[in-house]
């Protein structure tokens, strides 16, 4: 109020105590040709906007816009996540199910169009707007009280001071007020800025955070805010349980019934041994073999089991803890002690014994209908598996070129292990395909032989067989003539026996060097620290 | 500017052809309105204002206690079991997305059908919605096992999970409606309260407080053409609120009914359960405007007349709802279906008789006492009333969802459900959450829309005139 | 507001009378009517489609829609006049009146109800396959569950149901219709009082016998099917067909210079939010009855729309969806169709158009696979066309022999809904 010369005029005020009058003089100003004008009024005066001549406003058509919007949002998003992008089959519904992604659509479109309708309403209004000039009087509080309010902007091509204030006191309007423009200044507090800042700074860490987490790998074990079922309390392997008698959590198969893929093959396919076959010839043993399969826990059978098992794949006793030992085999009790001498064991090819599991030689001769042929349709994929699963299981004793000195092999003779046998070398004559037929390799690998263990319960028996396709494709290659291989690949085989040859002369080179510098160095060295030395060369 | 209306005037009774006034009091004028509503939250709180507070938010720090322990040790702790897999905590979703129904309606559809006496009721029962649908949200959300996990409902491109929620199930259709509820009937809350908290911006004396209302009124400043824009907004809204308070409960009955379990499976239940959730809302909307109306003296604004109007709505979805009820028992016979007969009879003769006589007795017999005027305009009465039918509207949402569940298709699956400590105190404990939001409304936000009642008072005067 | 001051004109108003050009068209409506209905009758039973049991199930259906079509309406308009009374309402006062005549051909309609009577007492199921006791054995039925059905669905207790609902809603008619006449007279309060207070419980009379009217006279065409909505689903029909009736009968009678002054508007355009609001109640209830079944899926249930999904009704089916919803919906969504009372008025023809359609879709499928061919649809047309000459005709001449004023010229609320207008 002191310093009005200073300040802009922004309009003029008057105040009005009811409705009627209100809307009276609105329509006086509004005939006086008025048009930036407004009413101020606690509650919604019906009819005002004819009587101050305000326009329709677009809203309705905002709203529409938005809601159709919700709509083609809706129905999209759901099409392309269900029927396209991520088809998933749900009771039976079509990927396409229009009924269905109606509620979702309709939801979207009211969504929308209500935000169109209420953000719609605050952007035409100009709000949220915290600095008002018109605010400044103290008497404008009334206004959402109790009192009405007419308004003239200074802006309005026919605004004069004079002209406006009698107009408005002739309207009946009382307690004229001048309204100036707000200078005070429109910078914010510092301090705002400051408190802002740091807030958002702060907000941004854990999400920064987070952010890192997701793009680097930790060694630590996680860390579990929510356990999210990690820690399950079902039983894992080798464990114990109160809840079954024996107290074993991991449960045999039950007597009698087949697993699924079990026995998806022939039992020959099984047992490298030509059933049929075994069947004309001793039907009492083929008899005890096929039950032994599919009662492996059965007691009653355990004696009758025992010489069935003698020659029986342990792929039919899969899960079987009974040590091999306890069924004494009832052929190897008749039978004359095998002869435990080195000689015989390291020479599977003079004793001819059926596999046994206690490595029970048996003298008499091999009578069994073994499979002659491998029933795995071979090819380079078969003998690649075979390969990776002799890497696998046989190669740490027979060694990877089956020659019989595996890394086991190795260490067994640098401790010098009194109990250890000679793991066999494969390419020997009485292990060729024509005096060791296939299927008695398959049976050796299933149920093992003198110190080697089945490996019927680890290898699946297609693994098995596929091994027995690589063991012979290495014995082949191991006598392999040049001529034996296709016309074009000889050539190919040359340039790489030629290079490799090269390599190796070069490597026995470089060896030789080496050595002669190492031993000139290890010369020297002995020379200074003989005790040290010595110490390190027993190892 | 007063009025000439006798203090003691039963506007209950209307001679036809003249409308009985909705604001009463000789001397009610403008500024007295504002004054009645305004000093509620400028005054200090009351004793029974703190003593109810503390009792609900002792109850709400429980509830939040019990949802820690779910989270922790898992949804074991409920008594959700084989074959009922929805225990309370979906009964008490079902619930209370039905409470929060009347504020919408009251908002929404009588606006749109130009029932001025909403004016006096609207923004509590708006409020209410609101923080009934806190309530409600919170059950599905912790009942989905990993409730942090509960974010995958969201359609959104995850790099984790490489797939999209699945949008032919109605569980997400759900969670569309109820937060599409949730967020339209805070906007309607928050757009009528504008006008009235500059209203306290403007009446404030202390900085602060001013400045608090100051930027939750955006500035209003009750300009008419903001009033007009606001006007068509707050009719739009009304008007797309209205077919969504439809959509939201019966999609919530489609969460039952698609199923085919029997005595879910049933196509009345859309329109049963929206005019159930009316039932329940205007249930609860008395309990809360009785006590309130008469701590805080606003017998002139709600007046009885305002509470008898709500009664009849009672009466008249509570009488919906017995038909439906009717007619359900009716079909199962009717349609000579083995299941869906021997579910009702169950309903009825079952183990779980005292639940279902419960929710007749509660839903379809009590509402039947307001066809008397004399409980519909005496207080104390609709209150109890009031309170029978929320219980009954409990017990229907157990009934549908336990009843049904607990004697499947499959008879050796069938099991009996018992509620543990953790369902009782979330039960409670979600009233104590209600109750502390809205005493906390009470005290810090307009309890009656000023503006609107004052343009009731505003017709009125006018009409006063016209007569004269 | 003060700038519209309405000048209540005398009871006796001749603008309140039904005009002259409409009341000559009676008789001549009412003869063509009955005409077409003998004849179409006639066709049928000579030469309708298919052999003759199949060509009288035909035309009894095509019965059963004309007459359901022409009760809706009325029963959609008893409804409107409970409601209005129950709720007090002012607005409506200008326009009940016409809602009232509607109402009053219910009684009239009663005696139309008789064909559908004898055709329930066919032992081989003419119109109600039920009423062909060998209906469950050849359709796979077990016995046990057939004559459950049975003791419901008899010719004897159908009758006895079909009377109290006539009864019944005939009384509710002929009650409030005397009410609201005795008040042109004698302008009692008392009377507005009355009708008030009874129309509580005769909602809830009304509400029941709609619900079991429409299970037993529609639903039980298809006798294992059941739904429980169908009743709400016919309700929403009838109100929509009411509204549209309405709607058109005033601006008819406005056209011919009656009640010009009285109805404005602000009337159309409460009837035009109306007309939206039921179309779209319409679509929600129709919506939500075919999404349950279609999600569940369950044979007992889905059978009746697999019907519908066969042959010409599937595509039927499909234009419902396009005709009685989203043409409507987007037609009346604006305010200013709303605002012009020709346009309301026309989309009010449309949508008693798409009425018809709906009947004839909850109909007609349960007679035959197909329309019936050329003589399927004369029949069908003939029939309808007659039942509604009928009807219009029989009602203008009841209006012009009792000398029923269109409007309820002493009614309290009357000035109220003069001065009436939208926000």
């Amino acid at each position: 109020m002191t310093d009005k010369s200073n300040k802009k005029l922004h309009g003029v005020y008057a105040e009005f105590d009811a409705v009627d009058p209100l809307l009276a003089a609105c329509r006086r100003v509004r005939d006086a040709g008025y048009v930036k004008t407004d009413a101020f009024t606690p509650f919604p005066v019906h009819g005002i906007d004819k009587a101050l001549g305000i326009k329709p406003t677009a809203l309705p058509w905002i709203a529409l816009a938005c809601g159709l919007t919700g709509t083609a949002i809706g129905v999209f998003m759901q099409v392309f996540m269900n029927t396209f992008d991520y088809p998933y089959i749900i009771s039976g519904k079509p990927f396409f199910s229009m009924p269905a992604f109606i509620p979702v659509s309709f939801e979207l479109t009211i969504l929308l169009a209500s935000f169109g309708a209420f953000f719609g309403m605050l952007a035409l209004n100009g709000l949220p707007k915290f600095s008002n000039p018109i605010f400044t009087d103290p008497g404008f509080d009334r206004a959402t009280d109790d009192k009405f309010f007419l308004f003239i902007d200074s802006a309005d091509p026919r605004f004069n001071h004079k002209g406006v204030a009698r107009l408005l006191t002739d309207a009946g309007g009382a307690n004229l007020v001048d309204v100036y423009e707000d200078d005070t200044s429109t910078q914010s507090p510092k301090w705002l800025w400051i408190v802002l800042g740091s807030v958002i700074f702060l907000s941004m860490i854990p999400l920064l955070l987070v952010a890192r987490m997701r793009v680097t790998n930790s060694s630590s074990p996680r860390f579990h805010v929510f356990f999210d079922m990690d820690f399950s309390p079902a039983k894992g392997a080798q464990m114990t349980t109160s809840l079954f008698a024996d107290g074993r959590s991991m449960r045999p198969d039950v007597p009698g019934t087949v697993a699924v893929g079990q026995f998806d093959r022939e039992l020959d396919f099984y047992s490298g041994i030509d059933m049929d076959e075994l069947a004309r010839r001793d039907s009492g043993r083929a008899e005890r073999l096929v039950r032994a399969m599919l009662y492996p826990d059965d007691p009653q059978d355990a004696t009758a089991d025992a010489e069935a098992a003698a020659e029986q794949p342990a792929d039919a006793v899969p899960a079987t803890d009974q040590p091999a030992a306890e069924a004494e085999p009832a052929e190897a009790a008749t039978a004359p002690p095998a002869a435990e001498s080195p000689a015989t064991e390291l020479n599977p090819a003079v004793v001819e014994p059926a596999p046994s599991p206690t490595g029970a030689a048996v003298t008499s001769e091999d009578t069994t209908p073994w499979l002659r042929k491998n029933p795995l349709e071979l090819s380079v994929e078969v003998v690649e598996r075979g390969r990776t699963q002799f890497d696998i299981y046989c190669a740490t004793c027979h060694g990877n070129d089956g020659r019989g000195n595996g890394l086991v092999n190795r260490r067994a003779q640098r401790i010098l292990a009194t109990a250890w046998v000679q793991p066999s070398s494969l390419h020997q004559d009485t292990l060729y395909q024509d005096v060791y037929p296939d299927g008695k390799l398959f049976s050796t690998i299933s149920n093992g032989i003198r110190k080697m263990s089945g490996y019927g319960s680890q290898i699946k028996a297609s693994d098995r067989w596929a091994i027995v396709a690589y063991v012979r494709a290495m014995q082949a290659s191991q006598n392999a003539d040049v001529d034996d291989l296709p016309v074009d690949k000889r050539d190919e085989l040359k340039k790489l026996k030629a290079e490799v040859e090269a390599k190796l002369a070069a490597a026995a080179e470089a060896e030789q060097k080496k050595a002669a510098e190492a031993e000139l160095k290890r010369a020297e060295a002995a020379k200074q620290k003989p005790a040290d030395a010595a110490a390190k060369a027993i190892p | 500017m007063s009025l000439a209306i006798p203090q003691g005037l039963d506007n209950t009774v209307e001679r036809p052809g003249e409308r009985a006034p909705l604001v009463l009091g000789e001397t009610t004028t403008y500024h007295s309105v504002t004054e009645m509503v305004s000093q509620i939250a400028e005054r200090p709180p009351s004793r029974a204002w703190v003593i109810g507070f503390l009792i609900s938010a002792t109850l709400a720090s429980w509830f939040g206690i019990c949802i820690a322990y779910l989270i922790y040790t898992g949804v074991g702790v409920w008594g959700n079991m084989n074959p009922v897999f929805w225990g309370w905590p979906i009964v008490n979703f079902v619930f209370w997305v039905g409470i929060g129904h009347a504020g919408t309606l009251i908002s929404a559809v009588l606006y749109l059908f130009r029932q001025d006496w909403r004016t006096s009721i609207n923004r509590a029962a708006e409020a209410m919605t609101i923080f009934a649908v806190v309530c409600a949200g919170t059950f599905p959300g912790i009942h989905v096992g990993r409730a942090w996990l509960a974010f995958w409902l969201a359609p959104y491109p995850s790099l984790n999970l490489w797939m999209w929620p699945q949008f032919r199930s109605p569980l997400l259709w759900d969670v569309f409606a109820v937060s599409t509820y949730g967020t339209v009937s805070l906007l309607f809350w928050y757009m009528g309260m504008i006008p009235d908290l500059a209203t306290f911006r403007d009446r404030s004396t202390n900085k602060w407080r001013r400045m608090a209302y100051g930027i939750l009124s955006l500035g209003w400043s009750g300009s008419s053409r903001h009033w007009m824009r606001y006007e068509k907004a707050y009719a739009l809204l009304a008007a797309l609120a209205a077919p969504l308070v439809l959509s939201v409960h019966t999609i919530v009955s489609f969460d039952f009914a698609v199923s085919q379990v029997p005595g879910w499976h049933t196509t009345i239940f859309p329109p049963y359960f929206v005019a159930g959730a009316i039932f329940s809302g205007f249930a609860m909307v008395l309990t809360l405007m009785v006590p309130a109306r008469h701590i805080y003296s606003l017998e002139k604004l709600i007046t009885v007349r305002h509470l008898e109007n709500m009664c009849k709505i009672i009466l008249a979805t509570g009488t919906i709802v017995g038909l439906a009820y009717g007619t359900e028992f009716f079909i199962a016979w009717y349609g000579q279906v083995g299941e869906e007969k021997f579910a009702f009879v169950n309903r009825a003769f079952g183990p779980y008789w005292w639940a279902y006589w419960t929710m007749v007795t509660c839903n379809v017999i009590s509402p039947q006492l307001f066809w008397f005027k004399a409980n519909r305009t005496t207080p104390w009465r609709i209150v109890v009333i009031s309170i029978f039918v929320n219980i009954g509207m409990w017990f229907e949402r157990f009934v549908i969802v336990v009843t049904s569940l607990s004697r499947d298709y499959l008879p050796s699956a069938w099991g009996y459900f018992g509620p543990t400590w953790v369902d009782w105190s979330m039960l409670v404990g979600s009233f104590g959450l209600f109750f502390t939001l809205f005493l906390l409304f009470c005290r810090f936000m307009p309890l009656i829309n000023m503006a609107e009642v004052k343009s009731t008072l505003a017709g009125q005067l006018h009409h006063h005139h016209g007569n004269h | 507001m003060s700038e519209h001051k309405h000048h209540l004109k005398t009871a006796d108003d001749p603008s309140f009378q039904l005009p002259a050009s409409l009341a000559a068209l009676a008789v001549p409506l009412a003869a063509v009517g009955g005409a077409m209905l003998i004849i179409g009758f006639l066709i049928g039973a000579v030469a309708g489609p298919g052999d003759a049991a199949e060509s009288w199930r035909f035309t009894m259906s095509a019965y059963l829609v004309a007459f359901t079509f022409c009760f809706s309406i009325s029963l959609g308009c008893l409804f409107f006049v409970l409601i209005q009374h129950l709720c007090r309402a002012g607005w409506s006062v200008v326009i009940r009146r016409v809602a009232e005549i509607f109402m009053i051909a219910i009684p009239a309609l009663a005696l139309l109800f008789i064909p559908i009577l004898l055709a329930s007492w066919s032992p081989s199921g003419v119109l109600y396959p039920w009423s062909d006791a060998g209906f469950g054995d050849s359709h796979g039925i077990p016995a046990s569950t057939w004559e459950e059905k049975l003791r419901y669905l008899n010719s004897g207790w159908f009758s006895v149901r079909s009377a109290i609902y006539l009864v019944l809603l005939s009384g509710l008619a002929i009650y409030y219709f005397r009410l609201s006449r005795l008040q042109d007279e004698t302008g009692e309060l008392t009377l507005t009082e009355r009708m008030q207070a009874r129309s509580g419980p005769a909602v809830m009379i009304f509400s029941l016998v709609t619900t079991f009217a429409a299970f037993d006279w529609l639903m039980s065409l298809a006798p294992m099917w059941y739904s429980t909505m169908f009743g709400v689903y016919i309700f929403a029909g009838s109100m929509l067909a009411a509204h549209s009736a309405v709607t058109v009968a005033t601006y008819l009678l406005q056209s011919r210079g009656a009640i010009r002054d009285e109805v404005t508007i602000e009337h159309y355009h409460d009837l035009g939010k109306f007309l939206f609001g039921f179309v779209t109640f319409w679509t929600y209830i129709a919506f939500s009855q075919f999404m349950l079944i279609w999600y569940a899926n369950i044979p007992e249930e889905t059978e009746w729309f697999y019907t519908r999904m066969q042959g010409p009704w599937h595509s039927i089916s499909y234009l419902m969806i396009f005709f009685h919803w989203l043409f409507p919906f987007l037609g009346l969504l604006s305010r200013h169709v709303r605002r012009r009372p020709k346009l309301v008025f026309a989309w009010s023809i449309y949508l008693l158009v798409v009425h018809f359609f709906d009947l004839y879709w909850i109909v007609m499928p349960q007679a035959g696979p197909t329309l019936g061919g050329a003589s399927g649809i004369l029949v069908s047309l003939l029939l309808t066309l007659g039942m509604f000459g009928l009807y219009i005709g029989g009602m203008l001449w009841f209006t012009r022999c009792k000398q029923v004023k269109i409007l309820a010229v002493r009614d309290p609320r009357l000035p109220e809904s003069l001065a009436f207008e939208n926000i």
